[in-house]
């Protein structure tokens, strides 16, 4: 009696499980389908109190995306070279300075309380001084905005990795420095074994705020560079142009490129932390 | 089939708790049945997996148990709950940091809708019980574990309920510290009369503590025996190393199945 | 010598050095491009040239000295930037709280919020003025975009923080619904509220300045860029990095000590009081 009863409770809890997880999914879907369809049906204008040229149709959009897609690749290739090359530049600044705050920890501590402080000055403050500074970088103007605008993007990621590797580095296990100091371990092996794979974690936790912010900062400073390329440009050119339809295309891009790093992201982080 | 005297305060008839994990039925808890009397200290001893900890959140009304019948006062846990009969010390503290040690323990109060003019009063003599009059207007920050946990038990009683449930209070204090809290306990209990129920994996310190020590085996966790502390009360830490104790240590030890 | 030892050991002296060692190596660098460059300021001038330009009387437009552009355009770029935080602020409050009540507009809304932090939102900016029309509301409502995502994550990983003991406890207690958050849940997540503001301050700021850039209509970043349009002098230019900077930097420390005063308990060290 007792047992029967009790294999039908947790059969129970299973479906409940099942239900759990599909409704996790649902969910959200159902809440786009409603938004997508608002927009569509220019409910969501209404509400807005706008209209259709300045928020044009999903329908409109996606064929904008469909007949400009050569123009298209071409200034997402602008964007994501200077994030991603930014980003990569930036993290591995950041966790040289996290390297040498540890090794001399009384002076880098605060250094990074000043690499914090950076972390709060604002882009648009950087951009256009670092646009300055590249004058001389190459005759090319596509090529010195592009070196200005990977600068601007890597100042940004240094500050994230330079204060969470530290983090990384020196915030060790209990009695793990001591272990290694009992086998007598040079410095090299201490961070080889102990400090690098322990920092790990810290860097993805410092990516995950660096990745989203290397695109923002791509497409804010391209709005200051020299050389008209890329999506935030394009976003800029064409409102200027009342192009809305073609700024809300590359609008539209510039999330997905968002998205799509941040995916790639989790899917690094999924393979690399697997084991912890 | 049970004896139902009016001193029975918590009664447990063939209690038993499955889980469902990762699709896998785990047999937490299987054919428990016990009463437990009005006014008694009950230990439920075991090691990690046997379930005394689930048995006490059955009792508590934080789970409930997925067969067998249980019974607080005559009424179900919940009801129980609801006319606020428990009082619950866990294992840490979990006093909140943005309250002094006083309104800590006036949290309770606070939630009860107690008149706020008996407030001073009611939180002044619980921590003159636990002994912490001077640390009133501390933030539990500041004081030590042991502080902390007497701060948690007086909380507990702030609310005078008949049941006093207790999951591993002082597992995490050091040897010196937990014996003196033992006799705190005692005393306060001697001065309160609460039922007390009190989960530990600490062998001596459930035989110091209690008029009955349940034994839970675990795989499945069970009952495998109820040993009478027939000691007698006050105790006192000379009785720590007198024969009788260590013969019911030894007792109590041997009565464990499979571990 | 053991005091002389112990004011090197204090923290502010090593951050104090760092920030001197900073200027320093300005000071070398601009030396530097004074000699290689024929408009050194354009560049990177000297700090006291930029200190120099802050107290000049000379007027660089309109009958304003470069500061008192500086400070008029602030007030209104600040103002709008406070306005948006504080709107973002609430809003990212309310929704945590909403989504912490209801499990099934947590499901819906969560993947969209996780989204939100990849979108771009200040490339959006241009946008949000072209469906406002209004420059000053669009500076608002990206403020307050912005503000409303660190806010509203954080805030729900603060009710999602808090222990299981706490929220058992207040079942024991057989708490209200209302008591549980009054009592439990909104003290326990304040630190996680904060942290989120601290991270949204200086963006605020920043969105503010940034959606000026994209109309003449006033603000820090409509002189921003004048200024380096050399329509007014570069100091102008110089003064609102500066300015920006540390006004960026400071409504980041700010945050802190509006969350010390509110939560005085933080800084409470362990009593010496024994058993």
């Amino acid at each position: 009696m007792i047992n029967k009863n009790t294999s039908v409770k947790s059969s129970l809890i299973k479906n409940s499980r099942l239900i759990g997880k599909i409704a996790n999914i649902l969910l959200p879907l159902m809440l786009g389908v409603v938004i997508l369809i608002l927009w569509q049906t220019e409910i969501l204008h209404k509400i807005f109190n706008t209209d259709v040229f300045t928020l044009p149709l999903p329908s409109r959009i996606i064929n904008i995306i469909m007949d400009n897609q050569a123009k298209i690749v071409l200034n997402i290739q602008a964007t994501v070279m200077v994030s991603v090359f930014g980003l990569i530049l930036g993290s591995l600044l950041g966790y040289l300075i996290a390297l040498i705050a540890t090794i001399f920890p009384k002076w880098g501590a605060g250094g990074l309380t000043i690499v914090s402080a950076f972390n709060a000055i604002p882009i648009v403050a950087l951009a256009p001084v670092i646009t300055n500074w590249t004058k001389d970088v190459s005759k090319d103007a596509e090529i010195r905005s592009m070196v200005a605008k990977i600068i601007v993007v890597m100042i940004i990621c240094t500050a994230a990795m330079s204060i969470n590797a530290y983090r990384g580095l020196t915030e060790l296990k209990p009695f793990s420095l001591d272990l290694m100091k009992s086998y007598a371990s040079d410095n090299k092996s201490i961070f080889l074994k102990l400090r690098l794979p322990n920092s790990l974690p810290y860097v993805f936790t410092a990516l995950r705020v660096s990745v989203p912010a290397s695109v923002i900062a791509a497409l804010v400073s391209e709005y200051f560079a020299e050389y008209i390329i890329g999506v935030g440009r394009q976003i800029r050119e064409n409102i200027v142009l009342a192009q809305y339809s073609t700024a809300w295309a590359y609008i539209m891009i510039a999330c997905f490129i968002g998205i799509l790093m941040y995916v790639i992201l989790l899917i690094a982080e999924n393979i690399m932390l697997k084991n912890r | 089939m049970h004896n139902k005297d009016n001193n029975t305060e918590i009664m447990l008839n063939q209690i038993g708790m499955v889980y469902n994990s990762n699709g896998k039925d785990v047999t937490a808890l299987t054919n428990v049945t016990l009463d437990i009397q009005k006014g008694e200290f009950i230990s439920l001893l075991g090691p990690s997996g046997c379930g005394k900890t689930t048995l006490l959140r059955i009792i508590a009304d934080l789970l409930k148990p997925t067969s067998g019948e249980i019974t607080v006062g005559g009424e179900s846990p919940k009801e129980a709950r609801l006319k606020r009969r428990y009082g619950i010390v866990f294992q840490s503290p979990v006093l909140y940091d943005w309250r002094t040690v006083r309104k800590n323990i006036q949290l309770p109060l606070e939630i009860m809708k107690v008149k706020k003019s008996e407030y001073d009063e009611r939180v002044e003599s619980m921590l003159d019980l636990v002994g912490l009059s001077k640390f009133g207007d501390h933030y539990p920050k500041e004081l030590s574990g042991g502080m902390q946990q007497r701060v948690g038990i007086a909380r507990a009683l702030a609310i005078r309920p008949e049941i006093l449930l207790m999951d591993e209070p002082f597992s995490a204090l050091d040897e010196f510290t937990r014996e003196k809290l033992h006799d705190d306990l005692l005393k306060i209990w001697s001065k309160t009369n609460k039922t007390v129920v009190f989960v530990t994996h600490n062998i001596s310190e459930a035989v110091y503590l209690s008029d009955r020590v349940c034994v839970l085996s675990p795989h499945p966790g069970r009952l495998s025996a109820v040993v009478d502390i027939n000691l007698p009360r006050p105790r006192s830490k000379e009785m720590r190393s007198s024969v009788e104790f260590n013969q019911l240590v030894t007792t109590v030890r041997n009565s464990f199945e499979g571990v | 010598m053991k005091v002389v030892k112990k004011i090197f050991s204090s923290k502010s002296i090593v951050t104090l050095a760092w920030i001197i060692g900073i200027m320093l190596i300005w000071e070398i660098a601009a030396l530097y491009i004074e000699q290689i460059k024929r408009t050194p300021e354009n560049v990177l001038p000297h700090i006291s040239q930029i200190i120099e330009s802050i107290f000049s009387d000379k007027m660089v437009s309109n009958n304003q000295t470069a500061l008192q552009i500086v400070l008029v355009n602030a007030k209104d770029t600040l103002l709008r930037a406070g306005t948006g935080f504080i709107i973002g602020m609430a809003c990212g409050f309310i929704l945590a709280l909403i989504m912490e009540l209801s499990g099934i507009v947590e499901k819906m809304i969560f993947p969209y919020l996780m989204a939100l932090q990849m979108i771009p939102i200040l490339g959006m900016a241009p946008i949000v003025l072209a469906i406002t029309h209004d420059i000053s509301t669009s500076r608002i409502v990206i403020a307050a975009i912005l503000t409303f995502y660190p806010v509203a994550t954080n805030t729900l990983a603060g009710f999602k923080a808090v222990e299981r003991e706490k929220r058992e406890l207040m079942y024991s207690y057989s708490a209200s619904r209302f008591d549980i958050y009054i009592k439990t849940l909104i003290p326990s997540c304040i630190p996680y509220f904060f942290t989120g503001l601290k991270i949204s301050a200086p963006m605020a700021i920043t969105a503010s300045i940034l959606v000026d850039t994209l109309q003449g209509d006033g603000g820090l970043g409509c002189m921003l860029s004048q200024s380096l349009k050399h329509a007014m002098s570069i100091y102008v230019f110089w003064q609102i990095v500066i300015f920006s900077a540390v006004v960026g930097i400071l409504s980041f420390y700010l945050m802190g000590i509006i969350e010390k005063i509110v939560s005085p308990h933080y800084h409470k060290k362990k009593a010496k009081a024994g058993e």
